[in-house]
């Protein structure tokens, strides 16, 4: 397989290596970057498990994208949603609200939220279960992560916390 | 007694903010040192075959592959990756007729997805080249993909130890005439004014829980086997793998990660056999398996599918005469839990309602299909949707009110329990009902969507269920739990139970808090399986009952000790000592007292005065421990609303509520149990919404991914409404019983009574889709 050298921005931190050009940007973070707090769950698209926010704002499922893609682009993750150890609104109000159960959902949906807020810093109930969407959960019947993307969304309004992601520089 | 401050509290899960933040490590997140990559070569391309011939010399071949095995490569020993063997007595298993049927790599496939061979290499990418070069030459068999099928004459023998595919039945020896339940069915059947009999069909579902089945494993230089496991059984995966290895159980190092889902799934051994084997031919080097979504789909084990044949015999009254049931489930390829769910899914039937009298059989055929197992609720589910639904049928022909009937029959405390013999200690249901009838609107829903005639149509309907806590007496249930008090007074509590999710280390840790008297944060888990001693593992909705119960019980061996201390050391009576506010003090003299820490810490920090011989305190660091086996198992009742709107020319349902009213005795953390119930409502809705495990022809599998699996995603769910209702049980360690199980049952017996409302047509096949929807309409 050819291999190129590429440089992935993740979360503020410039990561070079090379990599095989049909390496997904899964696999680019959690092989090769050793970054394992994006998850796998289905590896096609489907479950949502491995969410990911490109510059800020956008939603891709990383297994579906090249990780040769993603050069040139701000990829935050879950671990990059914490800035010197505090914890960001959509994380307070997941561990709050109890929306983790087994957690392994949990990397997707707090990222989807992110690109969810990221677009409609205020959505109803009903925009926020079709932003949802796509990222599946076992565990929660999806009730209390509602919740919890409402109240993040809330806690995002008052409080002046900052945007979420646009980790770089 | 102190009062307590952490019980009763939605306290947040202990690891929430670590998975919030993507720091909890699964066993997919491991990176060993040296680590190599296993892949499970499987059959894909046939559910039935024999291996005539395995050429792995080409894939030996590959770059970068270390080592390949078959089937003879591995040790040659059977195995049932089913726990049922440690949970009862060696008689009882072999009367249950359990077999080891199972090898770490097979050359007769019994489903697609069976295990062929290993590759061991540098990367999981040349793994996977070296797989494709696997040459396997089969010769096809005919695939059975049906317990009638199966069961036919003709039918290739799976094993000889059971004739007919028949992986069991309950056994003569104890129920004669293979059944159990009370009474004479056939003269009071007899006896009834009308008999329903119907057969209903059920779905193969599968659990789906998000981490697909990930291990590490590693042959260390010590000689010691060490793998890295999300099961929710680690001690009894520990020595099914000492007795797989030849090893004694202090040289396998199981090590627990996160579990990331389980329901059910990782109840015994899954693919740690496979990946344990590669790890011992490649001694010093760490191998870790990860399967794919499709893989997992297709290796592991799934709900119980089947028919379940029902005839309930009625009064005009109302009065249920008489209940003859059969449940024929297809346990798929290997026996696994092929006795256990049979067995007990007549145990939530025959525990329900006061049947004049009652006669369950249960059986298992194998089938060319993934094997069948736990899955959260483990038969209750299946009973819930036939009984359930066949209870409304004769409500509806006798009109009587489906709530009042269920009111009037249901059992209740003291009447005879799941487990003929031992009597309910509590039962809430009634509780249940009302609030939960009133929460929906039922009389006023039930009358206004009698007879509608439009497109869309509503129902509701509802459910009642009664479950267990532990699976005393029936099963081994025990827990052991250590609390080691460190020299400043914070403490260690040591034990082995599983936390799934649900957050049962949580709600562990509150109850050792409050028993203590002492803030949850002064307390560390230590979910150790070398330091800590047994626990039969998270089944049968049994950790916070069961492990609760030990954790008290080793608390109290600390608060014992505590008070013997200070008693010598004060001079005061110890039955005058009581431990508050992290002292012992005296009830008649608030004077004397010592702070919990200066016991601790003069016991660690023990001097003798070399002038006097005299010391400081009581010697001896403190250690609570409990080896704990519960008295009973008391258990949760239930009740479901729901209600349902039927599109009439697409056939599609939509559930718009559910209300699910709960006996919880003592919610131990309210937030965690809300959880439960909505999470098992995904489960529930799925099984009789949307989800089935579908084969072709050939058994071969057509919709092992989550595109053509259906699950209700996050717009389909409904409003849930939770009522926990607490009536604290008697026996119970703090009133508590269980819920854990009992989230994926009820919502299936309620939406299916409410569809059969709205369009007065009950639906015996589940999942009940818009095809079966439209059909039923325009038969
Ligand atoms: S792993 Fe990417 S969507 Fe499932
Ligand atoms: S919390 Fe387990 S899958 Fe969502």
């Amino acid at each position: 397989m050819k291999t190129k050298m590429i440089t992935l921005c993740v979360n503020g931190k410039d990561h070079r290596f090379e990599a095989p050009v049909n390496r997904t940007l899964l696999q680019a973070l959690r092989d090769d970057l050793k970054l394992t707090d994006t998850k796998y769950g289905c590896g096609t698209g489907e479950c949502g498990g491995c969410t990911v926010l490109m510059d800020g704002k956008d939603n891709v499922c990383s297994c579906l994208t090249l990780a040769v893609e993603a050069e040139g682009r701000h990829i935050t993750t879950v671990g990059g949603m914490t800035r010197e150890g505090e914890l960001h609104p959509i994380q307070i109000a997941f561990i709050e609200l109890g929306a983790i159960q087994c957690g392994y959902c949990t990397p997707g949906m707090i990222m989807k939220t992110a690109g969810i807020l990221a677009d409609n810093p205020n959505p109803t109930e009903e925009e926020i279960r079709k932003g949802l969407d796509g990222n599946i959960c076992r565990c929660t019947g999806y009730e209390k992560i509602v919740l919890a993307v409402r109240r993040a969304s809330e806690m995002m309004d008052t409080a002046q916390t900052r945007k979420v992601g646009g980790m770089s520089a | 007694m102190n009062t307590q401050t952490y019980v009763g509290k939605s306290v947040p899960k202990l690891d929430a903010r670590e998975k919030a933040t993507g720091q909890a490590i699964y066993a997919a997140d491991l990176n060993l040192p040296g680590m190599l990559y296993g892949k499970i070569v499987r059959c894909l391309d046939f559910a039935h075959a024999k291996v005539l011939k395995l050429d792995l010399s080409e894939a030996a071949k590959v770059p970068g592959v270390v080592k390949v095995l078959g089937p003879k490569d591995v040790t040659q020993k059977r195995y049932n990756s089913g726990v049922l063997d440690l949970m009862v007595p060696e008689a009882l298993g072999e009367m249950l007729g359990d077999i080891e049927d199972q090898h770490i790599f097979t050359d007769y496939v019994r489903h697609q997805g069976d295990a062929i061979c290993g590759i061991i290499a540098e990367s999981e990418e040349i793994a996977e080249i070296a797989a494709q070069k696997v040459k396997v030459f089969y010769e096809a068999l005919p695939a059975y993909l049906t317990a009638e099928e199966s069961s036919h004459p003709d039918a290739i023998q799976f094993d000889a130890r059971k004739p007919g595919n028949r992986a069991f039945q309950l056994p003569e020896q104890m129920f004669p005439g293979n059944g159990y339940g009370w009474g004479d069915v056939d003269a009071e059947m007899a006896k009834a004014d009308m008999v329903f009999e119907e057969t209903f069909t059920l779905p193969k579902v599968k659990q789906c829980q998000m981490e697909t089945h990930s291990y590490v494993a590693l042959l260390d230089q010590s000689g010691r086997l060490n793998c890295w496991t999300s099961t929710q059984m680690p001690k009894c995966v520990q020595p099914k793998l000492a007795r797989l290895f030849d090893l004694p159980i202090s040289r396998v190092n199981l090590v627990q990660t996160t579990i990331g889902g389980g329901f059910g799934v990782r109840l015994g051994m899954v693919c740690e056999p496979e990946t344990c084997a590669m790890a011992m031919a490649v001694p010093g080097r760490p191998v870790k398996v990860q399967l794919t979504r499709e893989e997992d789909w297709l290796a592991s084990e799934s709900r119980h599918p089947g028919k379940y044949w029902m005839k309930l015999g009625v009064k005009m009254d109302g009065t249920p005469v008489a209940l003859d049931a059969r449940f024929m489930a297809s346990t798929g390829a290997y026996f696994t839990h092929a006795s256990g769910v049979p067995f007990t899914t007549g145990s939530w039937l025959t525990g329900m309602y006061k049947y004049g009298a009652v006669r369950y059989k249960g059986e298992a055929y194998f089938t060319n299909q993934a094997p069948s197992g736990a899955f959260r609720g483990y038969g209750n589910p299946q009973t819930n949707f036939a009984l359930e639904q066949i209870v409304d049928r004769a409500c509806n022909a006798l009109n009587i009110d489906p709530v009042e009937w269920r009111k009037k029959w249901h059992k209740g405390a003291g009447d005879d329990g799941w487990c003929i013999g031992v009597p309910y200690s509590s039962c809430a249901l009634d509780e249940c009902l009302d609030r939960g009838a009133k929460a929906i609107g039922w009389k006023e829903k039930r009358a206004k969507y009698a007879n509608q005639t439009g497109v869309m149509r509503r129902g509701v309907g509802v459910s009642v269920m009664n479950h267990t806590s532990g699976a005393m007496p029936m099963l081994l249930e025990h827990t052991t739990c250590t609390i080691k008090m460190n020299e400043d007074g914070s403490a260690v509590l040591t034990l082995s139970c599983s936390d799934l999710g649900q957050g049962s280390h949580t709600v562990l840790k509150q109850i050792a808090a409050d028993t203590l008297g002492m803030p949850m944060d002064e307390i560390h888990i230590l979910n150790n399986m070398d330091a800590a001693g047994f626990d039969i593992g998270s089944h049968a909705s049994r950790t916070t009952y069961v492990g609760g119960g030990a954790v008290i019980k080793a608390c109290e061996d600390v608060k014992r000790q505590l008070i013997e201390r200070a008693s010598i050391r004060l001079g005061v009576d110890k039955e005058d000592l009581e431990l508050k506010d992290r002292q012992v003090i005296a009830r008649s003299d608030a004077s004397k007292k010592l702070s919990v820490k200066e016991i601790c810490h003069s016991g660690v920090y023990n001097f003798t005065n070399p002038a006097n011989g005299e010391t400081n305190g009581v010697p001896g660091q403190i250690q609570g421990y409990a080896s704990h086996f519960p008295a009973h198992n008391s258990p949760p009742f239930g009740a479901c609303f729901a209600e349902v709107e039927v599109d009439t020319e697409t056939g599609e349902v939509k559930v718009l509520e559910l209300v699910i009213a709960h006996d919880i005795g003592r919610a131990i953390n309210p937030m965690a149990v809300q959880g439960q119930l909505e999470g098992g409502a995904h489960q529930a809705l799925g099984m009789v919404l949307t989800e089935e495990t579908r084969y072709n022809d050939m058994g071969l599998c057509r919709n092992n991914s989550f595109t053509d699996y259906k699950m209700l995603g996050p717009v389909d769910m409904p409003r849930i409404t939770t009522i926990l209702v607490e009536q604290p049980d008697p026996i119970a360690p703090m009133g508590l019983k269980s819920v854990g199980e009992a989230g994926p049952v009820n919502p299936v017996g309620a939406t299916a009574n409410a569809i059969s409302h709205a369009l007065g047509i009950m639906f015996t096949e589940a999942p009940i889709t818009p095809e079966r929807v439209l059909k039923a309409l325009n038969p």
